[in-house]
């Protein structure tokens, strides 16, 4: 389990991240998203229906543990990660939709996490000691909103100092699982060799599937191929880190080191996953990007 | 013999606005009109780089005039150069151009402007025909060095960033993300001549008194070798000289008149080693103590965002492409600048569709003006206060005589097409080292721009076609742009060119380059363009050969280079013959 001091500066290095999302947005950008406010319903659907029923799903198909159930769900609950925005950028995707994805979504979680982890938690059979209690996750995503409005003046109040925050937050979101591999792995070292395959399967097909799905159903909705990447690697990439931080809050001892494997593992293989998903992505971004350049005015009669 | 328009019937254009006798430049030089503005405007920033994530760095007017005399001491007393010795700036736009082009003014050396883009072989030819002896190079391009300096005269180089002058954290991240993960630094190589930081070559310049003898320049002493493919073949330097930018500086002013004041922001995303940047923007509002938002590459056109966004610009230069693609752009037409005033449009056609989509989504003018290296650039512009006339080029800017002649270089009957000739203080001296040259393009006083043009009776003029591009086609004349007008309306064309090629029976015939609208599920076909051209055009103008392409070859500005179709169309005939 991760000691106290860890926990704490996981609980740093989020805000840290949250400041970095709020320099990445201007009211600007919150008016944008609205006007085309399909994108971000879009993607709400995909984040918290599509998302949750798929890690029911496999931890049903799968036939795991209680407390991996547990794990699997709250991934699967958890609002879009900061680490999707700057794989969206990267990825020459919709920032801006992203980021209010992000925004929208962690807003949201407030209210609609803990009603999917009773919902599915229940459906599972997941009760008693391996609860979540609402509030906690509730709690946390309120005092993680006070960094993120800082990080958005900052940015307002001058831009280098607000770039500056916004490349040190989507670092850090590379940071944290780095310092989960290094707090984490050694001494779950034994723990890591006896998963079972399936345990795998499940943390980095959710991700796949995810992103997947969220490309078709944004396609399937209309949007356009560059808001359909956006939302694929939005609903793939959750807040993992955060879904750490919840599990090291809620639980002590070996029950904390059960429910945290898949939390870890998923934060773990996800940067792998994206980054192959994001060179793809870029590709065909890219391409499509030059022809827009160049094109035409359709002329509005 | 080439006589002038016998009336300027464009004057009543002007309006009360715009007077139409040029006023004479108040200085004798562009050293001078450095000094004097960073004098008059030393607190006021003068110019701020932004790069695409919103970080930026500024130089005040004080600043801008405090290095550019260091780096002026630098050229003249650590490599020694004379005054008219040629300094070549071959930068993307940033905090660094000002600097090396205001200090070579100063040191009282001609600026070679060169593209960075320029290839190692295109470079070797510049820098030879001009004689450079010292470079000023972006360090993304260092690895070219190793090729070009051995094979040039040059004597010292000097190594700018993009974050140039940045604050020191904005400046490590840029160059951290060049470094590592755009990897588009390349390692310097090493050189028999020193290569220095612009930095470092600032701190040798500040040792040395401040170079003054800049008073002695004569306002027909060169300024500017400015390179010019043209169409023919080798590239080749317009001299411009002291007078002919000042001059052209007075004709923008005029042009923009009221609109344009010291508290104005240009966007600068055209680059400022192009005449059309340099003029414009670098230098009339810099003059007048407006501030130059500089952004480094314009593409993808997401790079401008922050730039807009940041800073209350109220003036945007650009082509056709920028403006087109900036309102494909969903966070500018949804919110474009609330500060803008006005856009001026040049460097290639500008499309009617595209202008009136401008000033429907920024209720503002979008102006076209006409211009070539040769002019310094500003011939025509529209007047803003004029209702906005589609297609045309404007009337003349105060001080310049036009005329339109045949091929006897006589003038053509009103409302007829011919050559358009341009006389004025903003034609240039003549070509550097081509007295041949020289002598076929300016002859009299008159420069002969090689585009054919029209006027109608109020003298606004309009572009037909460049006269080398022209296709005889059993002696009718097919003007391209009008073909490629007709293409454009297709709509699985993206883009269109159009050339001639040698025929046996025509003499020529008309050849169409296209390219698919990816937008556009239907197939482009051929037979669709012959057909449609059929139904638009007369039957000598309708495309022999049609060849459909992925892209087409274009300037770093976005200009489609028929010149480059031509040389294709050259190599596959020559086999033939």
């Amino acid at each position: 389990m991760l000691t106290e001091l860890e926990t704490t500066l996981l609980g740093v290095m989020m805000m840290v991240i949250m400041l970095g999302m709020g320099a990445s947005m201007t009211p600007r950008d919150f008016l944008i998203a609205f006007r085309k406010p399909k994108g971000i319903l879009v993607g709400l659907l995909s984040q918290f229906a599509v998302m949750p029923f798929l890690g029911f799903a496999l931890a049903m198909m799968l036939g795991l543990h209680p407390a991996l159930i547990v794990g699997l769900l709250l991934i699967a609950c958890m609002p879009g990660g900061t680490t999707s925005n700057i794989f969206a950028y990267f990825s020459k995707g919709v920032l801006a939709l992203s980021i209010m994805m992000t925004t929208v979504s962690t807003l949201v979680a407030v209210v609609m996490v803990p009603l999917l982890l009773s919902f599915y938690g229940g459906m599972a059979g997941v009760g008693g000691e391996y609860a979540i209690p609402p509030g906690n996750v509730a709690q946390i995503l309120v005092v993680l909103l006070v960094p993120t409005m800082i990080g958005m003046v900052l940015r307002k109040l001058n831009p280098n100092i607000g770039a500056t925050v916004e490349l040190i937050g989507s670092f850090m979101g590379v940071v944290v699982i780095l310092f989960l591999i290094v707090t984490w792995v050694p001494r779950n070292y034994q723990l890591l060799l006896d998963t079972p395959a399936h345990i795998y399967f499940a943390t980095i097909s959710i991700g796949l599937i995810g992103m997947l799905f969220g490309y078709w159903v944004a396609r399937g909705l209309g949007q356009d191929t560059n808001r359909a990447r956006t939302i694929s690697l939005e609903t793939g990439i959750q807040n993992g880190p955060l879904a750490v931080l919840v599990v090291t809050l809620t639980f002590v001892g070996v029950m904390q080191e059960e429910v945290l494997l898949i939390p870890v593992l998923y934060s773990l293989f996800i940067v792998l996953s994206s980054t192959a998903i994001t060179i793809w992505y870029r590709r065909n971004a890219t391409r499509e990007e030059l022809a827009r350049d160049a094109a035409k005015v359709v002329q509005s009669a | 013999m080439t006589k002038p328009a016998p009336s300027h019937p464009w004057l009543a254009a002007y309006g009360q606005d715009i007077a139409p006798e040029l006023p004479p430049s108040p200085y004798a030089n562009l050293a001078a009109l450095v000094e004097d503005a960073c004098a008059r405007h030393a607190r006021r920033k003068a110019f701020t780089c932004v790069v695409p994530n919103g970080m930026n760095g500024s130089h005040s007017f004080a600043q801008v005039g405090a290095l550019s005399d260091q780096f002026a001491g630098f050229l003249r007393h650590e490599c020694g150069l004379a005054r008219g010795a040629r300094v070549a700036v071959q930068l993307p736009n940033g905090l660094a151009y000002p600097v090396a082009a205001f200090g070579a003014f100063k040191a009282g050396c001609v600026l070679v402007n060169t593209n960075p883009l320029y290839t190692p072989s295109e470079m070797i030819h510049q820098f030879n025909d001009a004689g450079v002896e010292v470079l000023v190079i972006s360090d993304l391009f260092a690895d070219k060095l190793a090729r070009v300096i051995p094979q040039t005269g040059i004597r010292h180089v000097v190594l700018a960033g993009v974050p140039e002058f940045f604050p020191r954290i904005p400046e490590t991240i840029v160059r951290g993300v060049q470094k590592i993960w755009t990897r588009s630094l390349p390692p310097v190589p090493k050189l028999d001549v020193p290569v220095l930081r612009i930095r470092e070559a600032l701190r040798r310049g500040r040792k040395h008194p401040k170079v003054t003898d800049w008073d002695q320049l004569k306002p027909d002493d060169l300024a500017l070798l400015q390179y010019t493919g043209g169409t023919t073949g080798v590239a080749k330097g317009a001299m411009l000289s002291h007078a002919n930018i000042l001059a052209n500086l007075e004709q923008v002013r005029a042009m923009g008149s009221h609109h344009m004041t010291g508290q104005d922001c240009v966007l600068t995303a055209l680059p400022v080693y192009h005449i059309f940047a340099f003029t414009a923007n670098l230098m009339t509002f810099f003059a007048i103590g407006a501030r130059n938002i500089l952004v480094p590459s314009p593409r993808p056109v997401q790079n401008i965002q922050r730039a807009l966004e940041n800073y209350p610009v109220t003036w945007v230069t650009g082509v056709n492409t920028l403006f087109n693609g900036l309102m494909n752009e969903e966070w500018f037409a949804a919110f474009p600048p609330k500060t803008l005033k006005a856009a001026i449009a040049g460097g290639t056609a500008l499309h009617g569709a595209v202008a009136e989509r401008w000033e429907k989504i920024t209720g503002t003018r979008l102006a076209e003006g006409y211009g070539l290296t040769e002019s310094s650039p500003l011939v025509t512009f529209n007047p803003l206060e004029q209702p906005m006339r589609a297609g045309s080029i404007g009337v003349p800017v105060p001080g310049t005589e036009i005329a339109l002649v045949d091929d006897n270089a006589d003038p053509v009957e009103d409302g007829q097409p011919g050559e358009l000739l341009v006389k004025g203080p903003q034609v240039m001296l003549g070509y550097w080292n081509r007295r041949d040259e020289t002598e076929k393009t300016i002859q009299n006083g008159w420069l002969f721009t090689g585009d054919v043009a029209t006027m109608d009776p109020d003298g606004y003029l309009r572009i037909v076609d460049r006269k080398k591009d022209m296709v005889l086609v059993s002696g009718f004349n097919v003007y391209p742009n009008e073909v490629e007008d007709c293409l454009a309306k297709l709509e699985t064309v993206l883009e269109a060119a159009v050339v001639g090629t040698p025929d046996a029976k025509t003499g020529e015939a008309v050849r169409a380059y296209v390219v698919q609208n990816p937008d556009q599920s239907d197939e482009l076909t051929r037979e669709a363009v012959v057909a449609h051209c059929r139904a638009h055009l007369a039957p000598y103008k309708v495309p022999k050969s049609v060849i459909i392409r992925e892209e087409l070859p274009k300037s770093p500005i976005g200009k489609i280079l028929r010149k480059d179709l031509k040389a294709e169309v050259r190599a596959e005939f020559e086999g033939k013959a």
